[in-house]
């Protein structure tokens, strides 16, 4: 028999069949979950987790159909090649091979990470292969635009789609998600020669591509980056540095790749205003064919997680040839990298929802079937042990995870609809407004699932008691993964300065007042289907909260005090985050609700109404004391001293 | 050349399916699948039109959903085109179904007809046996290998104690086995496709065949009797003489 079957869990199925009860049931399907090797726990069977489905094929279903409406964004001309039947057929394949080629080969990956040998880096054959895989299907360009031979799916499906594939094989896939971010990349900023030339064959899947952006001394700090780029009368630079943690910065999957590189020109302005972007072919292409271009992986890291993906140093121009060319403007570099920093920050999104979601779905399948003990009622101690769901505190570990991982996901696709909203709307003044949501959001998505996240991946371990703290058991190991997630791309330090001094400030506040108005929007939906009132309140006076804090802290910058400001921008974070996915959980909740109208009994929608409960139970009301800490300016860290500690 | 493919649609069989007190499933909330076999129907045709130049045909019997299938599990991953021939799944008994790829036979020509060796939810094993007997063409099942040589497909088959090669002449019915081949994945660029691909619709009408009745019905459905619990044996010898007086498997 074939392995994962594709079921009918179609999005159109989730429209024409709202009416069916059991049809919500979620797709878990107890007869594959793999059951605990209790018994024999030092067994060296490598632990398959094959029934493991990733992702919830019901939360998808639901996210894209009820919550985000997807039919309605495929009215965009942009989607017009687009229907909802072609998005079920993409997302159905992916589901497909995700669990039966990407998961599988996931554990394989982990435990046996790429070698450097001789100066070159050498990956696990199974990535060689899936990147091959990944390619044919479409995944390198299901975003992108026609007109450069894209799918141009919308970004809340691919979005969906790479939860799916990050969840199964995040190293595989990422190989992939360089390339096309690296494209992008010179796609929009790059002249017609170099599209030719290097994006072409990116694109096409047979050269790969990466973001070499942090050097030794310049990690958070870009500004300071030094590798060097000297004009010449041919068209390029020549290129001489160190990059660090170049993720994917080199292989051999493809013939060629090529590092987006940020450098200094020579003699441009110190800081931000003067670096550039270059792309940098690892092997250039001449008319004798690919030539060795001066850049080379001279190390190797090795990692605690992700380890199926390479991340190398790079040592450009050792023999003064290292040729560039010039992507975009002069000097615009960082600005060209903004402009897509949201792909990549979403991106990081998903690989953290991904992570907890995987190791959530393995936690609930084990919670169901490792017996040890007996629930309060039922003493006898010869009666038989019964799974440990049964009891309050394992099924307290479990919905805490499904709040975070369902709330993290809506998260993550909010934040891609915005993006595909802030593009493509038509109407000028409502793109833009989007586009100021999209930003604020943006910080958001990037660190809440990396950090609530890898909360969850830490209880999806507690739930395996002993065995999940060892190699055993798959549990420990998207722990490893989801660890990175707060630290590249902009560390969450990073992220809270990027949300409080950025965005939240600009323009008086502006976005703020766009999410005011959608929150305000959600809360009336909420009350005219009857969620629970008291809800809805906390919910309104979480915004209030927030815009007060908001402005207690502007009044602080405009008296000259920015670093008063920005004191507790780590605590404004997690609180502006606890509030948007309460805000999430608020609309699921009302989607629910419009279902169990209908059918009351179905247990799909009676658990996201559970998880909303939760998560204004317990997680809201820390919103008000960390919104407290930021208007006080409370002193303890700031003014800790160096000999202090 | 053309190769004509079934598409027929499965109940998934991990899903939970209930059946009423009557003894009749219900069928309003079932999850579907293609049929495994299927796939690697379509997969051999894929490969073969591939070789040969062929044009390629799944056919889908039942409700309108089952178009879904054919999109999906065959145009989306290469067939030229499709035919979904409306019928009520319940009213189908395999010989209807062979009379009816009979009559689509007839009507496309083609010069290969490749099956499932069986469906997952019936287990029937019968459409491509009855078929071949009906055109009275020459029929080669279980197929794990096949190659078209001149007008002859060469098949090798699974046959208890090994492998079994055949000749046979075009035209031909085959089914496929699982080990024919790995089904490839339906990519975006097919799955755009597909949307744009001929999907003709049939009635049974318009094949003749209204007022055809299944020659088998389906009496009473229950679920099978739950496995019981096992026993701990102290020892090999207790386990070869529970093996031998109450398995009476030694
Ligand atoms: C596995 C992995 C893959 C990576 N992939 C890539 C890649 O493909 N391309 C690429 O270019 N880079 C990549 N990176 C690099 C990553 O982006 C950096 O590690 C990250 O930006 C942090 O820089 P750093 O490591 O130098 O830490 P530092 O900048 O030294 O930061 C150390 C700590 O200080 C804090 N800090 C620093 N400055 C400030 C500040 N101004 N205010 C408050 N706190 C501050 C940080 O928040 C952090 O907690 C990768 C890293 C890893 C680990
Ligand atoms: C590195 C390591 C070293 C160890 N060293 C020793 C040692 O030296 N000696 C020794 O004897 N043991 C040792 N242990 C075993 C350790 O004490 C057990 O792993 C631990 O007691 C948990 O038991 P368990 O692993 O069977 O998990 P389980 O008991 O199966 O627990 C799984 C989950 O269910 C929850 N749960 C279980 N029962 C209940 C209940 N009634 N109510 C609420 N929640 C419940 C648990 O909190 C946990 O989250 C070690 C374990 C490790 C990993």
């Amino acid at each position: 028999m074939p392995t994962a079957p594709e079921g009918d869990q179609t999005l159109t199925a989730q429209y024409t069949k709202a009416t069916d009860p059991t049809r919500a049931a979620p797709p878990v399907c107890p007869v594959l979950c793999r059951r605990p090797r209790v018994s024999n726990p030092s067994s060296s069977n490598p632990p398959s987790g094959s029934g493991n489905p990733l992702v919830s094929d019901a939360d998808i279903r639901f996210l894209l159909g009820d919550v985000f409406d997807v039919a309605s964004l495929l009215e965009l001309p942009a989607f017009e090649a687009h229907s909802v039947e072609t998005v079920d057929m993409y997302l159905a394949t992916i589901r497909r091979f995700s669990r039966e080629q990407l998961y599988p080969a996931y554990q394989l990956m982990d435990r046996a990470p790429p070698q450097l040998i001789d100066g070159r880096v050498h990956v696990h054959p199974l990535a060689k292969k899936l990147f091959a895989q990944l390619v044919d299907l479409g995944v390198l360009t299901a975003d992108r635009s026609e007109d450069v031979g894209g799918f141009q799916l919308p970004s809340l499906v691919t979005s969906a789609a790479m939860l799916l594939m990050m969840a199964a094989n995040l190293a595989a896939v990422g190989y992939v998600s360089l390339t096309s971010g690296a494209a992008h990349l010179i796609e929009v900023f790059g002249d017609d020669a170099l599209r030719a030339s290097l994006m072409v064959p990116m694109y096409a899947g047979r050269w790969a591509g990466t973001m070499a952006l942090t050097e030794p001394d310049a990690g958070s700090s870009l500004a300071d980056l030094r590798t060097a780029a000297t004009p010449t009368d041919q068209g390029h630079y020549l290129l001489r540095g160190t990059k660090i943690f170049i993720s994917g910065g080199d292989q051999d999957i493809t013939e060629n790749l090529v590092h987006l590189t940020l450098a200094r020109i020579d003699g441009a302005p110190a800081g931000i205003k003067g670096v550039s972007l270059f792309a940098v072919p690892a092997r250039r292409p001449t008319a004798d064919g690919l030539v060795y271009n001066d850049v080379y992986a001279s190390q190797l890291i090795h990692k605690i997680g992700t380890r199926g993906l390479a991340s190398v140093g790079l040592t450009y121009g050792d023999q003064g040839d290292c040729r560039g060319w010039l992507v975009g403007p002069e000097n615009r570099g960082m600005s060209c990298m903004f402009q897509l920093m949201n792909e990549a920050r979403i991106s990081v999104g998903v690989e953290g929802a991904a992570a907890a979601s995987v190791a959530y779905h393995e936690a609930l399948a084990y919670a169901r079937a490792r017996p040890q003990g007996r629930p309060m009622a039922d003493r006898d101690p010869t009666s038989p042990q019964r799974p440990i769901l049964v009891h309050a505190d394992v099924r307290r570990l479990l919905l805490r995870q499904k709040a975070i991982v369902e709330g993290g996901i809506a998260l993550v696709l909010k934040t891609a609809q915005l993006a595909d909203l802030a593009t493509h709307t038509p109407d000028g003044p409502e793109r833009a407004r989007l586009g100021l949501l999209l930003g604020l959001l943006t910080p958001v998505c990037k660190s809440f699932p990396a950090e609530r996240g890898l909360e969850a991946n830490s209880l999806a371990m507690q739930v395996h008691g002993g065995y999940g703290y060892t190699s055993e058991y798959p549990v420990e190991s998207w722990w490893r993964d989801q660890r990175l997630n707060s630290i590249h791309e902009g560390t969450t330090g990073i992220q809270g300065l990027d949300l409080l001094g950025r965005k939240v400030m600009a323009d008086r506040g502006a976005a703020v007042q766009v999410l005011g108005g959608e929150m305000t929007r959600s809360v009336e939906a909420a009350m005219a289907i009857g969620v629970e009132a008291s809800w809805c309140a906390q919910l309104g006076g979480a915004l209030r909260d927030v815009g007060e804090t908001t402005r207690a802290l502007g009044d602080k910058a405009a008296q000259g005090d920015a670093a008063g400001m920005l004191l507790h921008s780590a605590d404004y974070l997690e609180a502006f985050s606890i509030v948007v996915v309460a805000w999430l959980w608020l609309d699921m909740a009302t989607a629910a609700a419009r279902r169990l109208a209908q059918t009351p009994n179905a247990p799909f929608y009676l658990g996201k109404r559970q998880a909303a409960r939760y998560y204004f139970a317990t997680e809201l009301p820390k919103a008000g004391h960390l919104l407290q800490l930021c208007r006080d300016a409370e002193p303890s860290y700031g003014d800790m001293q160096d000999a202090w500690f | 050349m053309k190769i004509l493919v079934t598409a027929k649609r499965v109940t998934d069989p991990n899903a939970k399916l209930v059946i009423d007190d009557d003894g009749s499933w219900i069928d309003d909330d079932v999850e579907y699948i293609l049929n495994p076999f299927c796939e690697n129907a379509v997969e051999c045709a894929l490969q073969l039109a591939a070789d040969h130049d062929a044009e390629t045909i799944a056919v889908g019997i039942g409700d309108e959903e089952v178009q879904r299938y054919i999109r999906q599990g065959a145009l989306a991953r290469g067939i030229d085109r499709g035919i979904h021939v409306e019928a009520d799944e319940q009213e189908l008994d395999s010989d209807l179904i062979a009379k009816i790829l009979k009559a689509l036979v007839e009507k496309e020509s083609p010069d290969l007809v490749v099956l499932g060796k069986q469906a997952v939810d019936g287990d029937s094993n019968q459409v491509g046996q009855l078929l071949a007997e009906m055109l009275g063409w020459p029929q080669a099942t279980f197929a794990s290998d096949v190659k078209i040589e001149g007008d002859e497909v060469i098949v090798t088959r699974e046959v208890d104690g090994g492998l079994e090669k055949l000749a046979v002449t075009l035209p031909a019915v085959i089914t496929a086995d699982l080990r024919l081949n790995d089904p490839r994945y339906a990519s975006l660029a097919g799955i755009m496709k597909a949307k744009r691909k001929p999907l003709e619709e049939l009635e049974l009408d318009d094949l003749d065949l209204d007022g055809e009745e299944p020659k088998v019905r389906v009496v009473k459905l229950h679920e099978p009797t739950g496995r019981s619990a096992g026993v701990f044996v102290a020892d090999v010898d207790e386990l070869i003489l529970k093996l031998t007086t109450e398995a009476r498997v030694l």
